[in-house]
This record gives structure tokens, C-alpha cells and sequence, in this order.
């Protein structure tokens, strides 16, 4: 039997029509995308992008500002490498160790020339190198190496350090090593316009808001897919979010997993990979509690480190097994131990802790990374079950540095790179966990790591280096050496683009595979 | 008039040498390792070479004391050189300039929309209090005035860029992409000008050459206009002056929001990677625009009320 429409009052037309046109927006708001691309490459197309790091220092090539080049797809460096730790040509084809072990000779690639069209020659590169190690501040990577260069005739140039250096190819893959041509030099910063070697070429620059690059059609390489790509910055995640919703971006770079995850439909191309950050929880073993093994094990005990990155960061972080995560060929793939609260209070009630004498510590962090402060509430919580009573104090990391690096804090919980730059993990572990290191706020010192480390100085092979890692990094699990909690990963969101990927070592994404699809 | 004008712009010197002392010791105040900040915004280093900080404190003149560096950068000021940005090492002027000029128009144009909006709502409202559009107004302005920007924002961004895709998102540099910002910014000032302008309309109204007016027989819109909306346009125009400056500065939110690169973008990035140079002379830009706005709405709202313009003789 039909029914008949139920009547409406006047006044309430209204409210059921906003209704309606709420209920109509939510509905294209979740179709969007949703599919009808043909998939098909769009010839010599163009894609917008929402980045998340504007410049700032105007794309100084010995500052950060080198990482947006070298994803734009405008600068290169005489080497490339990946998260396998491994070099691999770029603009040098080949390098060798020479007799003076302090010096390496590149061999460069033949035909290439900078977008302004100079030619790629020994005396170019050297010249774009000294410049870097001259500046004030050099970049991490070949900050005091003691790096010079000098061409070795057109084709070829030789790099010299203070002393021997076996990951020098590894330093000179650096987006901060991107070679510019000479005549880039004359101005400060560099000039980037139209000087790197890259598939794409900055025709255009505007401030921090954008920048318009064209397709370089001498590249010496792939001919790039795509004939303009045009970069925004965007610091706002949400705003990139939107961005790309609205169709003003083609790609939006580091969404919150949670924002990502709306994007869903066959158009979108959804990026989550691990990246090689680890956010830890820094245990003081220059002073009581911690310098018992025992207390640091039973902390290491009392934390489920699946439950942090699964339901406290609602996972968007990989649970930590190790120092070292899937981000890099050399970490754990394991997965992270579980929780034992049991063995926590056991352990504690051997060091002399327990109901009657209960522990109680400082645990510090800062709020610069939205992801710690949950951290730091969510570990307390697993402390607290265990018997541990842990204040949580949240400041300002740049203040309290100095007081952690004297050795006067309980626990601290930091988010680390342990990459910095140059895919080898040998200086973080230097500075970070000997005895001499001028980061170890662990305060952890044992002279059978250091002696572990110390082949670092002078092996060339990665597969050997990887494997002094892999022990580091379980000597550091067996002596509970702070607890690593998560592994940051990197996250980016394409609407109907092709070969797009996310590099976990932020320097590429404007590749010549990449491409706008109908 | 001209003595009130002045007496204002005489304490403009004022302004800047107690503004100038403010700008550049807050920053410093906060107790950061400057060149530490700087090393780290440029190369995000946390493991920093004491060498390093050192030339970098000699490069960036940050080795001597306060008082020298207060005093070389005061001097260079009044020579209007604003020196060189921390990070970018480009003069200040190259980018405070432009970006003064997008906040300006972004605010101006906030103004604009909320007089446009506020003023003729508040007399509307006034015409009846506790009347229907009374009502209506009143809910609006409290929303105006609760409902944050970044919040805002969001919600004009997803109806109008992405439900009804009439509008970018992000950016800056089209008439269009200046709509959803400028409204944004527009709420607050407009529902505070709606309840300014009917709080006076209505105390107006209830007077005595009002009632005379509409006894001689003066219609309702010509009493409502002449003589409440006159005087609801002074107090405007008084607030007005007010949050010139204050949208010039605030809105941060808004230029971060929609990444239009005005000066509070600026601010937040400058702030962000210790540019003291930038970040003292955008507040102290403010700071003086505030003051000058300040002084040209106290100089219009006296030309637009003649009892307070006696008043001020």
C-alpha cells in the first residue's frame, strides 16, 4: 500500500532542507574520487603539489631547503642511494677509493649539462663542493670531514677528507651535495633557476607560497612524463588535505594517517611508508634509578609497544622492535616484544622497588611532534600498572637540552633520525651510544660497543657496515639502552597520478616516471 | 582637529623606541641559543659542533653584548636598513614588504565585508530588540565571535571548494582565492560591528530628538539611518582602527590556513626558525600600522561625530 509524504510544517521545510543539502554534501564529499579515471597517462601533463616544508632560507643548497630541490626534481648529486644503504650513479658513474686512502676520484658522467646548458666538467664539481664545505654551517653530511675537491681533468674529480672516510660516495648523495652550475655561485644563496641537472627546471619562483618547473628536455636521463609540475607550500596539514579534495593539489605530502585513510577509491594513490625516525624512551644511566640494568628492564617490560603505535597512535607508527625499523635494509623485522607487567614488577622488586618503597621518575618530552605528548601519557599509563609512578612534564626541547645532555633528567622521551642525511647509520651510533659520543644523553658508555663500532672508520663494503649495525643494535636491546617505541613513517596521498611513490628519505618525488592520469 | 592630530602623531617617536626596545628583547628573553636555532632550521643539526655555533654567533653578529647588538641594529633602523634575514641572508625589506601588502589588503578586505555585513545587521536588529532578525543576529554574532578561524575556515573550505567547487582552497594571487580568507578573517569584526552597531542604534533610538524626528513625521529607515546609523558608523570606525592592526598581526591562523604569504605567515616562519631580523621588524611593522591606524580611525570617527569633535577641542 503507498504511503502517503508526511506532511511538513512550514517551519520545519527549512531545517529539513539544510538537512538535505548537508546530507547531499556529505555524499559528494565521500564520492569524490571515487573512481571514473581511465588511468591512462595524460601526455606531457601537469600536477600540482601540496608540500608540506616550505623553503626557508631561499633554497639554499647548504640548508634543508636542498631536500625541496632535490624532490622537485631540479638538483641532483654525483651520487644517488636509497634506504639499502648502497650507493649508486648519478652524475658520477663510477668512484674509487685511491692509494691515499683519504681521497676518492669520481668518475663523472659523460654529455651532461646543467638546464642553463654549461657542461657538467671535474673543475664544476669541484668548485660546487668547496663551496659547500666553506660555508659557515655545513650541512650534516660533510660537516668535519675536512671535504675538498679538485677537478681531475674534464671528466672526472677527486675528494679529499681530513682522514680516510669510507662512506664518502654515501656523504656526496646528500640532496645537500646537489651539484649547481658555476655560474649558480656568483649570487647568496646560489642561484637555482635554471642550474641544476635534474629532469625538471624552476622557471619560476615565489617565495614561500610556490614555485613553476618545467620539463629539462636535455636531461641526460628518462625524459621526464610530465611537462610542468607546480609546487605549493602548504605547511598545513589539514589545508593540504583539502587542497587535495578541492582539486588544487594532485598530490599532498605527509597527511596524519587518520587524514589519509580518508582517501580512499582506486584514483587515489595512498603512500605509508616507514621512515627512519624512532621515537625512544631515553633512560638517565649516570644516576639512580637507572643505572641498575634491572630498573631499565623493567621498563622495557612493563611497555607494549604494539598497543603505542596501533591504538595510541591509532597506527600511524610502526611498533619498535630495535633501534633500527623496517625504514632501512639493516633493521629489525620483528615484531615488538610484548608487554610482561609481571616480570616488570619482579625485576623491580629485585632493585629494591615495590609497594613499600615505590619508584617514582620524571618522564620528559615536548610537544614540537604532535605524536610524543600521546606517547608520554600512554607509557605512563603502562608504568603505572607496573608500579612505576611517572610524572610527565612536557617543555620545550631546545630549553631543556642542555640539562639532558648533563645527565640531569630520569627519562626522556625523543623522536631521532637515525639516518641524518647520509643513508649509514655509523654517525648517529657514534654520537649517540659510545662513550665519547657528544649526543648520548643515555649517558650509556661500554667499552665492548665501542670496540664494536670501531671497524666503522675504515670498512667501504655495506654489507659489512650493515652488519656492525644489526649488533649495535642488539648489544643496545641486551643492555636496555633507553626503549625504542615507534618508527615514524611517511605518509602522501596522489589523486590520479602514476609512479608515485613516497621516499623515506624525503629527496625524491618529482621523478621522470611520474605521471597525471585521466 | 589639528591639535589632536599633533598631539597623536607626536607620540608616534615614542611608539617606536619603547616598540623597538620590546621587539628585540622579547625574543631574547626566552632564554634560546639563537645561533642554535638558526643552525637548526637550516640544517635541522641536533648534534651541534660548538666550532660551528661559534662562527655562526661571529657571522650573525650575535657574540656581543645585548646592549651593542641593540644598539647596531637600532642605528641601522632609524637608517631604515631592516638587515639581512638569518636564514634566507636577504635584506628583511625584500620580504616584509610584500607580505605587508597581502595582510593589508587580507585585512582590509576582512574590514570591508564585516562593515558591509555588521553595520546594516546591527541597525536591522535595532529596529525591533528581541525581535526576530534580534534573534537571528544575536546567534550569529555569538557563532562569529565562538567559533574559531581555523575551524572556520575549514568549514567554508569544504562548502565552497569542495562540496560546490566554486573556490581554490589554498593560495594567493587571484581575486578568488582571496574570498574564503578574507571571509574567514571577516566573522569576528563583523559579528563584534553587529552588536556595537545595534547596542548604539538602540540606545539612539530611545532618545529625545529621535522621538521629536518622528513626531515631525520623519520615516522609520530615514530615522534609523540618520540618526542610529550615523553614530553606530562612529563607534565602528573607532573599533575599526583597532583591528587593522590587530588582523594585521593576527592572522596568523588564517595566512597558514589558506598559505597566502602575509606577514603573519612570515612571523610564524621567521619565529619558527629564530629570524630574529624578520621576526623584529614584521612586530615592529605591526606595531606602527596599529599605531597609525589607531590614530587615522580616532581622527575619522571625530570627523563623522561633531559633539565628540567639540568635546576633543
Amino acid at each position: 500500500m503507498p504511503v502517503a509524504p508526511a506532511a511538513v510544517p512550514g517551519r520545519r521545510r527549512s531545517a529539513v532542507r539544510v538537512v538535505a543539502a548537508l546530507a547531499a554534501g556529505a555524499l559528494v564529499l565521500t564520492s569524490c574520487g571515487g573512481g571514473g579515471g581511465t588511468g591512462q597517462v595524460v601526455p606531457d601533463g601537469r600536477l600540482t603539489l601540496a608540500m608540506a616544508f616550505a623553503p626557508g632560507a631561499g633554497y639554499a643548497v647548504d640548508t634543508d631547503d636542498a631536500f625541496v630541490l632535490s624532490q622537485l626534481g631540479a638538483t641532483e648529486s654525483l651520487v644517488a642511494s636509497g634506504p639499502d644503504g648502497r650507493a649508486n650513479p648519478a652524475l658520477a658513474v663510477s668512484w674509487e677509493q685511491q692509494a691515499d686512502p683519504r681521497t676518492w676520484r669520481f668518475e663523472l658522467r659523460p654529455g651532461v649539462r646543467f638546464q642553463n646548458g654549461e657542461p657538467l666538467t671535474g673543475e664544476a664539481a669541484a668548485s660546487a663542493l668547496n663551496w659547500l664545505a666553506g660555508v659557515p654551517a655545513p650541512p650534516r653530511a660533510v660537516k668535519g670531514v675536512g671535504l675538498r675537491a679538485e677537478g681531475d681533468g674534464p671528466a672526472a674529480v677527486r675528494v679529499t677528507t681530513t682522514a680516510p672516510d669510507p662512506i664518502l660516495p654515501l656523504r656526496l648523495s646528500s640532496a645537500n651535495t646537489a651539484i649547481l652550475a658555476p655560474s649558480a655561485y656568483a649570487s647568496t644563496p646560489p642561484a637555482v633557476q635554471g642550474t641544476g641537472t635534474g629532469p625538471m627546471t624552476i622557471t619560476r619562483l615565489d617565495g614561500v607560497q610556490s614555485a613553476t618547473l618545467q620539463r629539462h628536455d636535455r636531461y641526460w636521463g628518462e625524459r621526464a612524463r610530465l611537462a610542468e609540475v607546480t609546487a605549493t607550500f602548504v605547511p598545513d596539514p589539514a589545508a593540504r588535505a583539502l587542497a587535495l579534495r578541492a582539486g588544487d593539489a594532485d598530490i599532498a605530502q605527509e597527511l596524519p594517517e587518520a587524514t589519509a585513510l580518508e582517501f580512499t577509491g582506486g584514483d587515489y594513490a595512498n603512500e605509508a611508508v616507514a621512515a627512519p625516525r624512532t621515537a625512544s624512551l631515553l633512560l638517565n644511566q649516570s644516576r639512580a634509578p637507572f643505572s641498575d640494568v634491572r630498573v631499565r628492564q623493567a621498563v622495557t617490560a612493563a611497555i607494549d609497544r604494539t598497543a603505542l603505535g596501533e591504538q595510541a597512535l591509532a597506527g600511524s607508527a610502526v611498533p619498535a622492535s630495535e633501534l633500527f625499523g623496517p625504514a632501512v635494509a639493516w633493521g629489525a623485522r620483528t615484531p615488538a616484544p610484548a608487554a610482561d607487567p609481571a616480570r616488570a614488577r619482579q625485576l623491580l622488586a629485585e632493585a629494591g622497588f615495590g609497594p613499600d618503597r615505590p619508584l617514582r621518575v620524571e618522564l620528559g618530552t615536548y610537544a614540537n611532534r604532535a605524536e610524543l605528548p600521546t606517547l608520554a601519557t600512554a607509557v605512563q599509563e603502562m608504568l603505572r600498572a607496573a608500579g612505576i609512578e611517572a610524572n610527565v612534564r612536557i617543555g620545550d626541547h631546545d630549553a631543556r637540552e642542555p640539562e639532558l645532555l648533563a645527565g640531569d633528567y630520569d627519562m626522556y622521551l625523543l623522536s631521532r633520525s637515525y639516518l641524518l642525511d647520509v643513508p649509514d647509520a655509523g654517525a648517529t651510533l657514534g654520537t649517540d651510544y659510545t662513550c665519547q659520543g657528544s649526543y648520548n644523553i643515555n649517558r650509556y658508555c661500554s667499552p665492548a660497543f665501542d670496540a664494536l663500532l670501531r671497524p666503522l672508520a675504515t670498512e667501504t663494503d655495506p654489507a659489512a657496515r650493515q652488519e656492525v649495525f644489526r649488533r649495535a643494535s642488539a648489544m643496545l636491546t641486551a643492555d636496555a639502552v633507553g626503549v625504542p617505541l615507534v618508527h615514524t613513517r611517511a605518509t602522501g596521498v596522489g589523486y590520479r597520478v602514476a609512479g608515485y611513490t613516497v621516499d623515506p628519505l624525503a629527496k625524491s618525488l618529482v621523478v621522470p616516471g611520474l605521471a597525471k592520469t585521466g | 582637529m589639528t591639535t589632536l592630530l599633533v598631539r597623536r602623531l607626536a607620540a608616534l617617536p615614542v611608539v617606536f623606541v619603547l616598540g623597538s626596545v620590546l621587539v628585540f628583547l622579547l625574543p631574547r628573553l626566552s632564554g634560546q641559543d639563537t645561533a642554535l636555532g638558526i643552525l637548526r632550521s637550516r640544517t635541522g643539526e641536533a648534534d651541534p659542533d660548538p666550532a660551528v655555533l661559534a662562527a655562526l654567533r661571529e657571522r650573525y653578529g650575535l657574540d656581543g653584548s645585548w646592549w651593542d647588538q641593540f644598539t647596531g641594529w637600532f642605528s641601522a633602523l632609524l637608517g631604515g636598513d631592516l638587515g639581512l634575514s638569518y636564514a634566507s641572508r636577504t635584506p628583511v625589506t625584500d620580504a616584509l614588504w610584500p607580505a605587508l601588502g597581502v595582510s593589508f589588503l587580507l585585512a582590509a578586505g576582512a574590514l570591508v565585508v564585516a562593515g558591509a555585513v555588521g553595520i546594516p545587521a546591527g541597525v536591522r536588529a535595532a529596529r525591533r530588540p528581541g525581535g526576530r532578525a534580534d534573534r537571528v543576529l544575536t546567534a550569529g554574532s555569538v557563532l562569529g565571535v565562538a567559533v574559531p578561524e581555523f575551524v572556520l575556515g575549514t568549514v567554508l573550505v569544504l562548502a565552497f571548494a569542495v562540496v560546490v567547487p566554486v573556490l581554490p582552497a589554498t593560495g594567493w594571487g587571484t581575486p578568488a582565492q582571496a574570498v574564503l580568507p578574507v571571509l574567514t578573517l571577516a566573522a569576528f569584526p563583523a559579528a563584534l560591528a553587529a552588536q556595537l552597531v545595534r547596542a548604539e542604534t538602540v540606545d539612539v533610538l530611545g532618545r529625545a530628538h529621535v522621538t521629536v524626528a518622528r513626531a515631525k513625521g520623519m520615516s522609520e529607515p530615514a530615522v534609523l539611518w540618520r540618526h542610529g546609523g550615523r553614530l553606530a558608523l562612529t563607534s565602528v570606525t573607532s573599533m575599526s582602527g583597532l583591528f587593522l592592526g590587530g588582523l594585521l598581526g593576527g592572522s596568523v591562523v588564517v595566512e597558514v590556513l589558506f598559505a597566502v604569504p602575509g606577514v603573519g605567515r612570515l612571523l610564524y616562519d621567521a619565529v619558527l626558525g629564530q629570524d630574529l631580523p624578520v621576526v623584529q621588524a614584521g612586530l615592529l611593522a605591526i606595531i606602527m600600522v596599529a599605531s597609525l591606524a589607531g590614530i587615522l580611525a580616532e581622527l575619522l570617527a571625530l570627523a563623522l561625530d561633531p559633539v565628540a569633535r567639540s568635546a576633543a577641542r
